[in-house]
């Protein structure tokens, strides 16, 4: 009930050994992947090219 | 009779200024005149002895959750403590000015505090500190909301830390003067209200006592707590 869990109780295979919410280094991962993908979200609409809107003459 | 006409309710909160130099830092710092230094005797005087039994007893109380190296961090927060209990005590005084009643100078508190133990928290253990970010046995869908609410909630302390100060004490300062200006009021047109309002203000006093002193060690014991998720 207490303390950050060991790893001992949970055997995790693949993708879960690394991210997963009950060991220590899955949560870390976990923090980090949500960081990196929000920056990686924020960085493509800031540097997208932008449409430039082509003015017709009458 | 007052000596002076307040324009609104919140001008006993400007900081009070002499020859245009603010007093807000004499204000903070002045209280210290009232703590005893240890002398070089092994019994002090009794008052020395209270003052130190005291001190020691709260250091006790705040720090035995903290682990060894967080130890480092007692004179700051005792120090801290102390300064905030005295600071509100005296601005329960009449016409004194309560230098925690200003929101800058408790966001001037909070705000390097929780920071440095944010960086501690990342410098010496970057891993468990991540780790708070994201509850154990979160399920899977929810762990992308959960931490940036958690991101939220964590970057919101000092500013929680701040504000509360802040508002307690000036909401309890605000009470006392309406309830005050309400008791002068009616001593003219009815003796037995005043007079009711009197207990009411006495009582509120008594709350806004114990208020002062909870406040202070409410704030420090939330900052020895964020210290014991980093350290």
């Amino acid at each position: 009930m207490a303390g950050p869990d060991a790893g001992n109780q949970h055997q995790f295979t693949g993708f879960q050994k690394y991210f997963n919410s009950y060991t220590l280094t899955g949560r870390k991962n976990c923090v980090i992947a949500t960081y990196s993908t929000l920056a990686a979200i924020i960085l493509y609409f800031k540097l997208r090219p932008k449409k430039v809107s082509s003015v017709t003459e009458k | 009779m007052t000596l002076t006409t307040n324009l609104n309710l919140f001008d006993q909160f400007l900081v009070p200024k002499l020859l245009g130099m603010s007093l807000l830092i004499p204000a903070m710092l002045l209280t210290t005149v009232l703590i005893y230094n240890p002398q070089d005797r092994w019994l002090s005087n009794p008052l020395t002895t209270l003052q130190s039994w005291l001190i020691a007893k709260a250091t006790k109380q705040i720090m035995t959750p903290v682990n060894k190296p967080g130890h480092k961090w007692s004179l700051m927060l005792i120090s801290l403590l102390t300064m905030l209990i005295l600071n509100n005590l005296l601005g329960l005084l009449p016409y004194t000015f309560t230098p925690t009643t200003q929101l800058s100078m408790n966001m001037a508190l909070a705000l390097p505090l929780w920071l440095a133990t944010v960086l501690i928290g990342l410098r010496n253990n970057p891993t468990s500190s991540l780790a708070h970010l994201l509850p154990e046995g979160t399920p899977t869908p929810l762990i992308p909301i959960l931490i940036l609410i958690e991101t939220i909630s964590l970057l919101i302390r000092p500013i929680a830390l701040a504000v509360r100060l802040t508002a307690n004490l000036t909401a309890g300062h605000l009470l006392m003067h309406l309830i005050s200006t309400a008791a002068l009021s009616l001593m003219t047109t009815s003796t037995l209200l005043a007079g009711l309002t009197l207990i009411i203000l006495t009582l509120l006093m008594l709350l806004e006592i114990a208020v002062a002193m909870i406040q202070a060690y409410v704030f420090t014991l939330l900052l020895s707590l964020y210290l014991q998720e980093n350290v």
